[in-house]
């Protein structure tokens, strides 16, 4: 699942159990994973700067069922940008909850006053580095990519992580260059969903405060 | 945007009510906006320096006048950041009204304006700090020794993102203006001799230099038009940020002229020019001393130097996200526009911005130069002045704008009001032009008074220079130019 590979590339889950992302960033681009968990299904449509669930009825798992009956119980919004901002209120928790129903990983909650943010430790560690080690070969070595990996790779782009993806300063340019290709030859709702997703990334930075 | 919809906001939709939650009202906009306005620093330190480097006494009918043209030209202005989108960077704005290369041009004087208020911060906190160091713990100490550390503190929380927390600013704020009304109540009470009421008469303002007093006095203002950035997340963009602006505007513009009036009546209008050349920024403490006893001074003198030091702060990440929204648009490199990966700090910016505050201090420190005129005063009145400059255009801008888009707004507002506003910034730009020697406290001949407004020029060129290069190599960076979030997203309607 994309959000499920998103996360598991924005945390550090076998060494720190920390992110490696700042949390709105991480929040919006796990938001961004879940939506287009559902363009990938078919089961939702996005273009430009609007949503609309298709007529296509399926289930596929708890999470993305919900978010799905969420957008369509709330028909009159539409707008990419609201359904982003809303999604990323507990995008974290909620993707971190279907991993750990997946057995993938465990939770450590904060300890009082000494941490402000819960700790994600994988057990599998071959299931937890498997997306970030796919998309850098990917990347780096210009492999053929399906939908999925394309819009991991454009979400990552977009919230500012792809350095994490790939650590060698050298390889950089080269796979920049590849993830510039894999996005001009992106399906049109996916690239409108990652634009939006840098977009809020973006604006978040903004209008930070404390 | 989400309360427009008509079907949404019955208690029902969960979407719109999750998503308002944490939405802002005007007071806490309000509150934003003053916080980072700091007025203890612009009471205690502009006010008081103005008058020993002016030697003019017309200042709080200054305060009144800008005040009264900044809320007409607020009528425009929030009027047009319903249908911009970036609203809250002037540059928006003129790219907008006045075409892309106007807009760059803007852009780039707004960086130089914004780094100079925010450099200049470090002299008034080096010269107010080290006396205080003197007295507490008799140790001397060099200006630009505390300026520095102030700065290696601005620069760490920069890069670290971290901000002065909201609610601590809130009750820094209140502390501020708590105790510059109790001393505009003690002034008050403690008048120095008859005529007091004179420095309040329209008369000071066709004395000669008032065009300094008007910079002066625009200064004081900075920060007003940070409310639309709110606009976003405010709960009803259409009422909160105008009623936010209007109210901030408002309550600047009486504190600084009831505060400027009172230091006036305490001294003499005839004494305060004296008074403050005397005791610099020490002017208003001296005079409380005498009312008020050493322990509200000493809490007024710690919540200068908390002003000081939260107004560096916040205006280093103004200019850092400054920096970061001219990468994100192409408009500097791209560098800019990337922020730290764990902190999601825009980092580039703010390594750019600490590092000219650290040339500031070294070259003022090895130049010799008094850090409360030369650095606080000087570079604080020419960014004060850089951000009039914007203000102007962008006034014009919202004219030219709503010429080609007349919908949707009253007459008043995308007509009237911005041709009045726009008419009295202009005047107050030529104005502060012919005034800039008194504005410097210096003679008629200084190269200064043009190598400084000259800056402003030089950068307004190269910006629309860059903007036309752009247009000719670089078309699809051109046509996103001041277009904001939707540069990213490719202009979608």
């Amino acid at each position: 699942m994309l959000a499920d590979d998103f996360f598991l590339i924005a945390w550090d889950t076998t060494r720190s159990g920390r992110a490696r992302l700042n949390q709105q960033a991480t929040a919006l681009g796990l938001a961004g994973a879940l939506i287009g968990e559902l363009v990938l299904q078919n089961r939702l449509a996005v273009r430009g700067p609007q949503l609309r669930p298709t007529a296509r009825h399926q289930a596929a798992d708890l999470l993305s069922d919900r978010v799905l009956a969420e957008i369509r119980n709330a028909p009159q919004h539409t707008d990419v940008r609201t359904w982003l901002a809303y999604l990323a209120k507990d995008a974290i928790t909620s993707v971190a909850e279907r991993l750990i129903r997946a057995g993938l990983v465990e939770h450590e909650p904060p300890k009082l006053l000494r941490r402000r943010y819960s700790r994600y430790y994988s057990r599998d560690f071959g299931k937890a580095t498997w997306p970030s080690i796919r998309l850098q070969t990917a990347l780096v070595k210009g492999r053929q990519m399906t939908p999925a990996d394309m819009a991991m790779a454009a979400l990552v782009d977009a919230c500012g992580l792809l350095d994490a993806v790939v650590p060698d300063p050298a390889e950089r340019p080269t796979a920049r260059r590849y993830l510039a290709a894999v996005l001009a030859a992106m399906p049109p709702p996916l690239t409108d969903l990652t634009r939006h997703v840098q977009a809020a990334v973006g604006d978040a930075v903004l209008a930070y405060r404390t | 945007m989400l309360i427009d919809h008509p079907g949404s906001g019955s208690g029902t939709d969960t979407i719109a009510g999750a998503l308002a939650a944490d939405r802002l009202g005007a007071p806490s906009v309000v509150y934003f906006v003053l916080s980072a306005a700091a007025p203890l620093t612009v009471v205690a330190g502009v006010v008081t320096t103005a008058y020993a480097v002016t030697g003019i006494t017309g200042l709080p009918i200054a305060f009144l006048v800008v005040g009264a043209v900044l809320a007409l030209f607020s009528v425009g202005y929030v009027a047009m950041a319903r249908h911009i989108a970036n609203a809250g960077a002037f540059y928006a704005y003129v790219t907008n009204g006045l075409g892309r290369p106007a807009g760059v041009g803007a852009a780039w004087i707004a960086l130089i304006a914004y780094n100079a208020l925010q450099v200049g911060l470090y002299g008034a906190l080096g010269a107010t700090a080290a006396p205080l160091i003197v007295q507490w713990a008799g140790v001397e100490i060099p200006w630009w020794l505390i300026a520095l550390a102030a700065w290696l503190l601005v620069a760490a929380l920069g890069v670290m993102r971290v901000d002065v927390n909201g609610r601590l600013l809130a009750v820094l704020l209140t502390a501020e203006v708590a105790v510059i009304l109790l001393f505009d109540v003690a002034d008050l009470l403690n008048p120095a001799a008859a005529g007091a009421a004179s420095a309040l008469s329209p008369a000071a303002l066709f004395a000669p230099g008032v065009g300094a007093l008007l910079v002066i006095a625009t200064t004081g203002f900075v920060g007003f038009e940070s409310s639309v950035v709110f606009s976003e997340e405010s709960r009803d963009p259409r009422r909160t940020v105008p009623i936010a602006t209007y109210a901030s505007v408002a309550i600047i513009a009486v504190l600084y002229a009831l505060s400027s009036w009172a230091m006036t009546v305490a001294t003499g209008p005839e004494g305060i020019v004296a008074a403050a050349r005397r005791d610099g920024p020490e002017t208003i403490f001296v005079l409380a001393t005498a009312h008020l006893g050493d322990t509200v001074v000493t809490i007024a003198r710690v919540l200068f130097l908390t002003s000081l030091i939260a107004a560096m702060i916040s205006f280093h990440n103004t200019t850092a996200r400054y920096f970061f929204a001219l990468g994100r648009e192409r408009v500097l490199p791209a560098a800019f526009g990337r922020t730290g990966r764990r902190t999601g700090a825009p980092k580039i910016g703010s390594l750019a911005q600490s590092t000219l505050g650290l040339i500031a201090i070294v070259v003022y420190a090895m130049a010799g130069l008094d850090p409360l005129v030369h650095l606080f005063f000087y570079t604080g009145t020419f960014g004060g002045f850089g951000v009039l400059l914007l203000i102007a255009a962008t006034s014009v801008s919202v004219v030219a704008f709503f010429a080609r888009n007349p919908t949707g707004e009253s007459v008043w507002r995308r007509v009237a009001a911005p041709v009045l506003a726009t008419a009295a910034l202009v005047t107050m730009v030529s104005l502060a032009l012919a005034n800039f020697a008194t504005l410097l406290g210096a003679e008629e001949d200084s190269p200064l008074r043009w190598a400084l407004p000259a800056i402003y020029v030089v950068a307004a060129a190269l910006g629309v220079a860059w903007a036309l290069v752009l247009r000719a190599t670089q078309p699809g960076v051109y046509a996103r130019i001041g277009m904001g979030a939707k540069a990213v997203t490719g202009g979608a309607p």
